[in-house]
């Protein structure tokens, strides 16, 4: 009790002494605040906390310190989460994954901001600004409702990393051609109109083994054309299946029609398990670590950085790495395109896609001078000029000002492909048990994937549990 | 005991005192041919058992391009670019390097490991010395508590150790950390002293106290010289498991007390899946402490308790 | 000033002479007390509320709803066949190979020490470490163990791709890394036995059997019993091996209880059923190491 006291003595003499400092132009005493956020440990955070340091002033005149608790991706969910739920109340901001936020919404631990942009017109600006997939996406809870919770930090999407001196090889081209019936797609534009089937064939067609050519040169080990994300860890093979079933126009439980949405007859709907074995299908053209189950976004990465692929699906948050000579023996071979589609019926990509990235958020418990001073930490982080900044250091940006201005696509090789893919992003499910279903679905997907059950097995599997477990929680009557 | 029997017999037994003698004479010669041969077999197999760290070492030694090198590389140019890395990199693509902190995390595990197993060690073996010779009524009873304390997987524990911490303002000291660690190495500290101390015979510290030697003496003077080789042993592991702790530390230990493993694990997930040579760097540097601490305690618990008198 | 000085320790004296066990041992109860038992038995009154950490409703009192509902969880019951296999197996390699190693190093010979130490390595390892470069030696494009069989059989050799294989390798990785436990627990029970004991043996001629039967076994048994049981909680609580290696695949081949248990704690926040979940585990364990214990100690009250 006596805590709760001086807290809110505290926080009364905040906005006393910020009432004052109003009133009298600047000259109460300057407060000293620290605002503390967990973060992933990672190049956009990086970037994040390095301009903060170098460039961030407060407009209020207090001295802001904004400390970010780097903590490694591995395990940042576990300390964020034990932090959040035992009440340690040490975090005032927290770069959050999307899927999280009904978890710790429900849990009282992330401040809705609502009042707070409602009262704000620049926030107004800056969530006009946003693109409307990633306010879904970062934002709202219930999903797509009108309640905000979050800012993005790093959007990212899926794209299409290949290798430029491969398929733009003239012997390549040839052998293609003359295999294929079609041409290579070499520069990007070409790449940007790949869909599934084509990237089959590229899959068939660099497949080598040890021994043979590739682009003129001996192979001195097996190489393999394509790859994506196959793991059970964490998201690691649903965030690529959810693509292939959005875009063969089935779906996954859509939590916005609880509770009248059902999970049985549309999880492992007819069109879903086709969209399944077509991902698994695929799976035949990449390395054997496919067969283990445990090819995540880091295998991926690392056989693409060691030469030992022709192309794969990553997120952005990776290409900085690709691109690093230090870190990538592709480094100057990377070429970047849009995610391959599926060819609807009347001939136009169907692009859909799962987002990622993460948005931050605020703590229910950060309150007073530190809360306005945190909303104001974040509107210089999306403001133009800094998020431009941050897209040339290597970061994405949410902003249409930002992502659609003549030059952003000049700042990286991969960035022509980040604006229009956002049109074609959706997320999972927002819903506190949502780990639970992301457990058992990466379970089912894993079991797929190495050959324990078929695609038809796992969807049914999966849809029973949902339609258990959605019950149970009241999401589905 | 039948086995100690014998050892009685054959010393008033003279035929068989000669026969010992003649046996040392031969067993001399034996042991430089026998030691040799056990000597190259200890060697191959150690070898073997030690490939997949020697390999951890090499890797910190390699560039990023040789780490994966497909076929493995076992002869290349050493680098020194992963340990720099270590202490000094740059997070981000163009950013200056900063410093990683490493030098403080190192401090860390050494200090808190350090601490929380001396700890340990002095209340655990006084624990243990009471356990052996002033038995509790159900003494077998606090005995398996104590064990159970560690039955369970740490994360059930973790939420009501975090508001433990919360309300004493434990989170992120070093005090926390040591005590918790305490904690952790108790049970086992105070199971093998017990053994140890069982295993003294009872009759020298009878004959010290008939003399009218203190407590304090028959303990200090007597009982522990003689489990030199336990507390020694017990050291060795309770730093092991202290030193690469990894979850109490993830959660409980603030920015300025962050231990070794933690950082350790900034090297694999991130942007770009494993470091392999920043990781090996870590590990490798990571390793000389416990390596020259046990090295350093290896005689006392290999050459054991030698005197002829211990029971059973 | 003189009555109170004579008088005093007096008191003190009769009072550490009657309560010395209890003095010697109350240290050590009140750090674990504290640090362990407290959290201990907050966790097991959770287990009777119905509560989860990430929401607000309060906790409400359900009597053993819990228990209830994870004893009849058939997950569960696998999760813990998975991990009675790793168990098993594990430990008893464990056993078999941390032996082996202590009597090649239990007699002297040159360069004992510094091989000793090469064995003794892994154990110090980091579990990270550990997991990652595992992962890495079973992986089937760069791994070594793959690369090895593939100069042979021109195959990449994918260990992980089967439930066996995947069980196999993560206890291959858990002996390799804990048998030097075993084997510095049996060795200081090896270097203890007197010497003289060895040398009436053998001039008494007794086969290599008896000898170790009625001369070595007496001195290694209580720290082997030690090993054992320890051995046994640890390789319980198997996580990290298995998270880091194949994350519980291919499937839920190798999910062991352990990290089942961390699902259900803080990727679920079924916050209470983790602690009936986590109080289940601990019965098992009790049960296991007292049958144990008895038996141990029969048998060593028969000999």
């Amino acid at each position: 009790m006596s805590y709760l006291k001086k807290l809110r003595a505290s926080v009364l003499g905040g906005a006393l002494a910020a009432a004052l400092g109003s009133a009298f132009g600047g000259m109460a005493a300057a407060e000293d605040i620290t605002i503390n956020m967990a973060a992933p440990d990672w190049p956009p955070t990086r970037i994040m906390q390095d301009l903060a340091n170098k460039e961030y002033k407060a407009k209020s005149g207090n001295s802001v310190k904004v400390v970010l608790d780097f903590i490694p991706w591995p395990d940042y969910y576990t300390r964020l989460a034990a932090s959040l739920t035992s009440g340690e109340k040490k975090y005032n901001m927290a770069v959050s994954d999307s899927q999280w936020l009904g978890a710790f919404v429900e849990g009282g631990y992330y401040l809705k901001i609502n009042d707070i942009i409602d009262k704000d017109p620049e926030l107004q600006a800056i969530f006009k600004d946003l693109h409307p997939n990633l306010v879904a996406a970062y934002s709202t809870y219930p999903h797509k409702s009108a309640n905000y919770y979050g800012f993005p930090q790093m959007p990212d999407v899926l794209v299409n990393y290949y290798r430029k001196d491969l398929f733009c090889n003239e012997d390549e081209q040839k052998a293609f051609q003359d295999k294929m019936g079609y041409k290579l797609p070499c520069t990007p534009e070409e790449m940007n109109e790949v869909d599934w089937k084509m990237w089959e064939d590229f899959g068939k067609f660099f497949r080598r083994a040890k021994g043979d050519k590739l682009a003129g040169q001996t192979l001195d080990d097996d190489f393999y054309g394509i790859a994506y994300q196959a793991g059970k860890g964490y998201d690691f093979n649903s965030m690529q299946i959810n693509g292939f079933i959005w875009q063969y126009g089935a779906d996954i439980w859509d939590e916005t029609k609880a509770p009248n949405g059902q999970a049985l007859g549309v999880v492992n709907s007819d069109t879903a398990v086709k969209a399944l074995e077509h991902y698994l299908s695929l799976l035949q053209y990449a390395p054997p670590v496919a067969k283990t189950g445990t090819m995540d976004i880091f295998k991926t990465d690392e056989l693409f950085r060691e030469g030992k692929l022709a192309a794969h699906i990553e997120w952005i948050g990776f290409a900085e790495t690709t691109i690093n000579k230090e870190m990538s023996k592709v480094a100057d071979k990377t070429g970047f395109a849009k995610m391959p589609a599926t060819k609807g019926a009347d001939g136009k990509m169907i692009r859909w896609s799962n987002i990622g990235g993460q948005p931050f958020v605020l703590t229910t418990w950060t309150e007073g001078a530190t809360q306005s001073e945190a909303i104001e930490f974040v509107k210089w982080w999306l403001s133009t000029p800094v998020q431009t900044k941050f897209a040339q250091a290597g970061g994405q940006s949410g902003l249409k000002s930002v992502f659609a201005s003549a030059d952003y696509n000049s700042y990286r090789p991969w960035n022509h492909a980040f604006g229009p893919s956002l049109d074609w992003q959706k997320d999972v499910w927002h819903i506190p048990e949502f780990f639970e279903l992301l457990v058992q679905q990466q379970e089912e997907f894993d079991k797929a994937i190495t050959g324990q059950q078929g695609a038809k097995q796992a969807l049914d599997n999966i849809a029973a549990f949902q339609d258990k477990t959605l019950r149970e929680a009241g999401h589905i009557e | 005991m039948p086995g100690s029997s014998p050892g009685h017999e054959d010393r008033k037994n003279t035929d068989r005192a000669e026969g010992r003698l003649a046996m040392r004479f031969r067993r001399k010669r034996e042991i430089g041919r026998a030691g040799l041969r056990r000597s190259l077999v200890a060697t191959i197999i150690s070898l073997i058992y030690f490939f997949p760290v020697l390999w951890i070492i090499l890797t910190a030694f390699k560039t990023h391009n040789d780490a994966l090198a497909v076929p493995p590389i076992f002869l290349f140019e050493p680098t020194l670019e992963n340990f720099v890395s270590v202490f000094s990199r740059a997070y981000s693509k163009g950013a200056e390097a900063i410093d990683t902190g490493f030098a403080l995390f190192f401090f860390n595990s050494i200090f808190t490991a350090g601490t929380s197993v001396l700890l340990a060690l002095i209340i655990g073996t006084v624990a243990a010395y009471g356990f052996s010779r002033y038995p509790l009524k159900g003494n077998e009873t606090y005995m398996f508590i104590i064990l159970t304390t560690r039955m369970l997987p740490p994360i059930i524990v973790i939420i009501p150790i975090f508001l433990m911490f919360r309300v004493t303002g434990f989170s992120g000291t070093y005090h926390g950390l040591i005590l918790l660690y305490a904690a952790f190495n108790l049970p086992f500290t105070i199971w093998m002293m017990k053994s140890f101390f069982d295993e003294l015979p009872r009759e020298v510290e009878d004959a010290a106290r008939m003399d009218g030697s203190s407590e304090w003496h028959v303990f200090f003077r007597i009982c522990l010289p003689q489990v030199k080789a336990g507390i020694a042993a017990t050291a060795v592991f309770g730093l092991i498991l202290t030193w690469n702790e990894f979850l109490f530390s993830l959660l409980l230990s603030g920015v300025n007390t962050r231990t070794v493993p933690v950082a350790m694990a900034q090297t694999i997930g991130g942007d770009i899946g494993v470091r392999w040579g920043l990781l090996a760097a870590i590990e490798t540097l990571f390793l000389i402490p416990v390596v020259l601490v046990t090295f350093l305690l290896q005689n006392q618990f290999l050459r054991g308790v030698t005197f002829g008198t211990i029971k059973r | 000033m003189t009555t109170v000085a004579t008088t005093k320790p007096g008191f003190f004296e009769r009072f550490f002479a009657r309560h010395r066990g209890p003095l010697l041992v109350s240290p050590a109860i009140l750090v674990l007390v504290a640090m362990n038992i407290f959290p201990l038995f907050w966790s097991f009154g959770l287990s009777f509320y119905k509560y989860r950490a990430n929401r607000q409703a309060e906790p409400v009192f359900v009597w053993f709803d819990n228990y209830i509902k994870i004893l009849s969880d058939p997950v569960v019951w696998s999760r813990f066949q998975t991990t009675a296999i790793f168990v098993a197996i594990s430990v008893l390699f464990q056993l078999i190979v941390g032996f082996l190693l202590a009597v090649l190093f239990e007699k002297q010979f040159p360069g004992r020490r510094v091989l000793l130490m090469l064995v003794l390595t892994p154990m110090m390892l980091s579990f990270v470490a550990v997991g990652a470069f595992f992962r890495y030696y079973y992986e089937p494009t760069f791994g070594l163990l793959s690369q090895a069989i593939k100069a042979i059989t021109g195959e990449p050799f994918i260990i992980l791709q089967s439930p066996a294989g995947a069980i196999g390798a993560i206890i291959f990785a858990d002996v390799w890394m804990w048998s030097p436990f075993v084997m510095l627990l049996v060795l200081a029970g090896l270097v203890s036995v007197p010497k003289h004991l060895y040398e009436a043996a053998e001039i008494d001629r007794v086969s290599w059997w008896r000898r170790f039967r009625t001369i070595t076994f007496p001195y290694i048994r209580g720290l082997l019993l030690l090993a054992v049981l320890f051995r046994t909680i640890e390789t319980f609580k198997l996580f990290d091996a298995v998270f880091l290696i194949t994350e519980g695949g291919p499937g839920t081949s190798t999910e062991t209880i352990a990290v089942y248990v961390y699902r259900v704690a803080f990727q679920y926040f079924r916050t209470s059923e983790s602690a009936a979940l986590g109080y289940i585990l601990l019965f098992v364990v009790v049960v296991l190491t007292n049958l144990y214990l008895f038996f141990v100690q029969r048998r060593a009250r028969e000999t």
